[in-house]
């Protein structure tokens, strides 16, 4: 690894997408998982449960995703990009519901 | 940006593995010591050195005490900015009563919370905690420290770091980090089943020092995978709060619902009802469990709009028969005394979420079990602390060549994390021994005592190992070790002299709470003894560059 120019700033930014990147596509799929679930019928608090649970083991995959991927740019429009959109979607499942 | 996915890995776990290392040590060593939180708080606590006991009467010992309680005076004090108005003198509408005991809780501890006249939000209440001995319902000092369960405990999930929620937040990074470095700690190890019978003390202090990180690490995968899991699965709430602010609303809907199909209601009446005897109550829940073939011991036990018609008694399982997480709650009307509801049988979510929750948790009566929890706690520990010396052997002498002070600086918060985290854990139980009995607040002078002898440790751990810039072992691991011996062996005496309760008495009274934390502490300072000497030896001579390295060891 030491013969390999790891230049600092796409460093930074995989440790960004990482944590950040990742908390934000695992509160997307959260809030589209509840908000999905509720509307087909599954009692709120089982969907709170099972979206949270599965939301971690995503949350680590994307982690490591996030320092194997090639692209840097590639990770950060999947993790923010998606994560913003699912979250986009809850809210207009829930504005449909209340 | 990596050459491969492989020494991708590799730079994660080594870097990730280091900075949230330090927490995660804490996190699995008073996560360790909190399996046994209880028996802790018997040893801290004299006065409380009795037999296990189970959840009293409510009419003839619960309700006076809970008639005499008042908020605490810091509740009162945290609310006074979110109140129109002076605060009143006595708080006379308790909305909410409850008692909450384990098969291992000799004291019952309690607590109310009290409607607070023109708040700015109705719903928010002042708190009162009350601990009691439930034979007689006499009450214990309130500010006397329950070390294990008050401070330990917390300290393995929050590092007692309350501003903004802080402690949580690192710690689940941390938990987050532990399961990240279980995955690419086996990527980056392809002999994973040779491993598991892999460990060559006798080679040189860096293979075996690897060895015995990989040996740890694999034996108690599952173990430590399942621990950070849970750990995340129990505080999702405070992780991703999404349920409590974007889908609020969602929330609510869901709700009303809710409280629509229990019949529980959700708002006092404003109407005045007496309490029916509430020992009926938990005769009729017990006879309902023992239907269902389960132990029926009551764990928790709760009033809800106390001393209103609207007024209920929920009553709790303490599920000591099980893994799962389970209370089987029974509820009541409070004025009468009829069945307002039981909880119905859990859903697959629920018990998927209940068996993880309780595997983390432990509310079972397994002792056994309880042990292997500790050792899987320790051999985290063991994996952390090997990880960190690896780090270090792998680096010294390259930078003393180069004249950088990285490794030094690691070792000695390395120290710091597992000596000093020993020696501070021997400073606060000495400090609960010594500190006079009627000092004002005597349980915050333990905790400043905890964290001063740490400072201490860090600085004799920052001092002790200058050496490491020069490539050599630092003496500071050695004389912490000497430390630790020494205050061990301390803290059982001052526990035999305080109290009167030595070893050869709290054996053969088969008093094990008391008896374990003694032997425990002396069998960390033999632990101790046992790896000072060791270390005191001549190092074994090794290649200066660790060219007898190879594989794995060398990306690592």
């Amino acid at each position: 690894m030491s013969t390999a120019i790891v230049s600092r700033t796409q460093l930074l930014s995989r440790i960004a997408a990482a944590l950040l990147g990742g908390y934000v596509l695992a509160w997307g799929f959260i809030a589209l998982g509840v908000a999905a679930a509720f509307a087909a019928g599954m009692p709120f608090h089982d969907a709170e449960h099972l979206f949270s649970l599965l939301a971690f083991l995503l949350y680590l995959v994307t982690f490591l995703w996030s320092f194997a991927a090639r692209d840097p740019r590639r990770v950060w429009l999947v993790l923010a990009g998606g994560g913003a959109l699912m979250a986009v979607l809850a809210s207009l499942i829930q504005h449909a519901l209340v | 940006m990596f050459q491969n996915f492989r020494l991708a890995m590799a730079w994660v776990h080594t870097w990730f593995g280091l900075f949230l290392g330090f927490v995660l040590m804490v996190v699995f060593f008073f996560g360790s010591l909190s399996v046994f939180d209880r028996e802790i708080d018997r040893w801290a606590i004299p006065e409380s050195r009795f037999e296990p006991q189970p959840m009293p009467s409510f009419d003839e010992i619960l309700k006076p005490v809970f008639e005499d309680m008042q908020p605490s005076r810091e509740s009162v004090d945290q609310m006074r900015s979110r109140v129109d108005g002076p605060m009143p003198e006595h708080f006379d509408t308790p909305v909410r009563w409850g008692a909450y005991t384990t098969h291992r809780d000799p004291v019952l501890g309690l607590f109310a919370g009290y409607q607070v006249p023109n708040a700015n939000n109705p719903d928010e209440l002042v708190w009162g905690t009350r601990t009691i001995d439930p034979r007689t319902g006499e009450s214990l000092p309130d500010d006397q420290l329950k070390i294990g369960s008050r401070f330990f405990y917390p300290l393995h999930y929050s590092l007692n770091l309350h501003w903004k929620d802080l402690g949580y937040w690192i710690v689940g990074l941390a938990a987050l980090i532990m399961l990240v470095a279980l995955v690419t700690g086996v990527i980056m190890h392809r002999k994973l089943f040779r491993e598991l019978f892999t460990f060559r003390p006798k080679k040189s202090n860096q293979r075996s020092i690897l060895d015995l990180h990989n040996l740890t690490g694999v034996v108690a995968l599952p173990f430590h995978f399942m621990f950070a899991f849970t750990g995340l699965v129990i505080f999702a709430g405070i992780y991703f709060p999404v349920t409590h602010t974007q889908l609020e609303p969602l929330h609510d809907l869901h709700e009303v619902v809710e409280s629509q199909e229990t019949g529980l209601p959700h708002e006092r009446s404003g109407v005045a009802a007496p309490i029916a005897s509430v020992d009926a109550m938990v005769a009729e829940a017990q006879r309902r469990w023992a239907a269902r073939d389960m132990a029926g011991d009551v764990g928790f036990l709760a009033l809800q709009h106390v001393g209103d018609a609207n007024g209920y008694v929920s009553i709790y399982r303490a599920g000591t028969d099980r893994i799962a997480l389970t209370g089987e709650g029974i509820h009541f009307k409070a004025s009468t005394g009829e069945v307002l509801r039981e909880d119905p049988p859990p859903s697959t979510v629920e018990r998927i979420d209940e068996f993880l929750t309780g595997l983390h948790l432990q509310h079972f009566r397994h002792w056994l079990l309880r042990w292997l929890y500790v050792l899987g706690g320790l051999t985290g520990c063991a994996c952390i602390a090997t990880g960190f010396l690896f780090f270090v052997e792998k680096r010294k002498r390259q930078h003393a060549k180069r004249g950088q002070i990285g490794s030094r600086v690691v070792d000695a918060l390395a120290v710091t994390t597992v000596t000093g985290m020993l020696i501070a854990t021997l400073g606060i139980l000495i400090a609960n021994r010594l500190l006079p009995v009627n000092l004002p607040a005597r349980g915050d002078w333990e905790q400043y005592c905890f964290w001063g002898v740490w400072g201490l440790a860090m600085a004799h751990a920052f001092w002790r190992t200058a050496p490491v810039a020069l490539g050599k072992l630092a003496p500071a691991w050695r004389e912490q070790c000497w430390a630790i011996a020494v205050l061990a062996v301390v803290a059982v005496v001052l526990n035999w002299v305080t109290t009167g309760d030595h070893l050869l008495k709290t054996l053969s009274a088969g008093y094990w709470p008391v008896a374990g934390v003694d032997l425990f502490m002396l069998v960390s300072a033999l632990v101790a003894v046992f790896t000072a000497r060791r270390l005191q030896r001549r190092p074994r001579p090794q290649s200066a560059d660790g060219s007898e390295l190879s594989g794995e060891a060398a990306h690592a």
